[in-house]
């Protein structure tokens, strides 16, 4: 072993925080974020148009803060961390939509309408 | 029988895998481990989220999610968990210089964010109990207040993990052990806010 690789210090999880990356990681959230308040309170929207957006502004804030904070990226380093976080993504959609799927199939059959 | 199976076999001579190709270094295996958690920790908030978007327009007769929650209010939690995060995110820039004390005082401005934030949901959902709006009520609460505090009891133990690694730090300086800790909080802390992206769009909005 050499010096380089008995230095914690010096290992490349260590090495590869970047100031910059995480900078933008927080300004880019909290611009997407403003934006989907500022959407997202605004009154006479259509419930599926208005959730739509407000999935996607979601979607792209978590996929930047991936890449930024997370450095999820194909490098060496980080390969196997992006691939058991690519291959949770399946996971992700069975327990969501199934579980969704089943809760909507029972309600249709036990729930008396507009007794909410 | 063939002559292959009655060969000697010498147990001390036996190499059953390469130590020197297949080894993983001591912090890239607790990172990656730690990094599994995690994601089996985010399964949780898929389900929880998905309970909330089975049940959470179930009232039963109780306040509804426009009457009981303040979208400005979230927003400023938001920005607060976002600059905590950001500042531990500098704090381990600067741990890539060996630079103690600005890891230390970096760690220390996300715990004081963190405290905030904590405090600003502890006054939220004290005003929300002192008004009768308890998690019993109704399904929408009962979802409303599982995903909320989960969220904030992980920042409680991410604030503790914190108060422990700066003892650390300054204890022991940057081991093997405490640096990968601090890589391990790195992924808790930077967890915390990707979570709350979906807690604010998706039950304040």
């Amino acid at each position: 072993m050499n010096n380089s690789a008995q230095n914690a210090l010096h290992h490349p999880e260590v090495q590869m925080a970047r100031a910059p990356g995480y900078v933008a990681g927080f300004l880019i959230a909290s611009v997407l974020m403003v934006i989907a308040f500022v959407y997202g309170t605004r009154n006479g929207l259509p419930t599926t148009e208005r959730d739509t957006v407000l999935a996607v502004i979601a979607i792209v804030a978590m996929t930047i803060q991936s890449f930024l904070l997370f450095h999820l990226t194909l490098s060496k380093t980080q390969r196997w961390h992006t691939v058991a976080f690519v291959l949770t993504i399946p996971l992700f959609a069975l327990l969501v939509g199934l579980s969704m799927w089943m809760f909507h199939a029972l309600a249709l059959r036990t729930m008396i309408p507009g007794l909410h | 029988m063939t002559s292959r199976t009655t060969e000697t076999v010498e147990p001390g001579e036996i190499v059953l895998w390469d130590a020197r190709h297949d080894s993983h270094d001591r912090i890239a295996t607790r990172t990656f481990g730690f990094w599994l958690y995690m994601l089996s920790d985010a399964m949780i908030f898929a389900a929880l989220f998905t309970v909330y978007a089975i049940l959470g327009h179930n009232y039963a007769g109780g306040p509804t999610a426009a009457q009981i929650l303040h979208p400005g209010r979230a927003l400023i939690e938001t920005l607060v968990v976002f600059t905590s995060v950001l500042a531990f995110g500098l704090g381990m820039s600067a741990l890539k210089h060996g630079n103690r004390s600005a890891v230390l005082n970096w760690i220390a401005v996300a715990f004081v964010l963190g405290v905030a934030f904590v405090g600003l949901e502890i006054q939220a959902f004290a005003h929300l109990a002192n008004h009768g709006i308890v998690p019993q009520r109704s399904a929408f609460l009962s979802a409303f207040y599982t995903i909320v505090l989960t969220h904030g009891l992980h920042m409680v133990f991410g604030l503790l993990w914190m108060a422990v690694m700066a003892v650390q730090v300054l204890r022991d300086g940057f081991t093997d052990n405490v640096v990968y800790r601090l890589l391990n909080l790195r992924i808790f802390w930077h967890f915390q806010a990707v979570i709350w992206v979906c807690v604010f769009v998706f039950i304040y909005l």
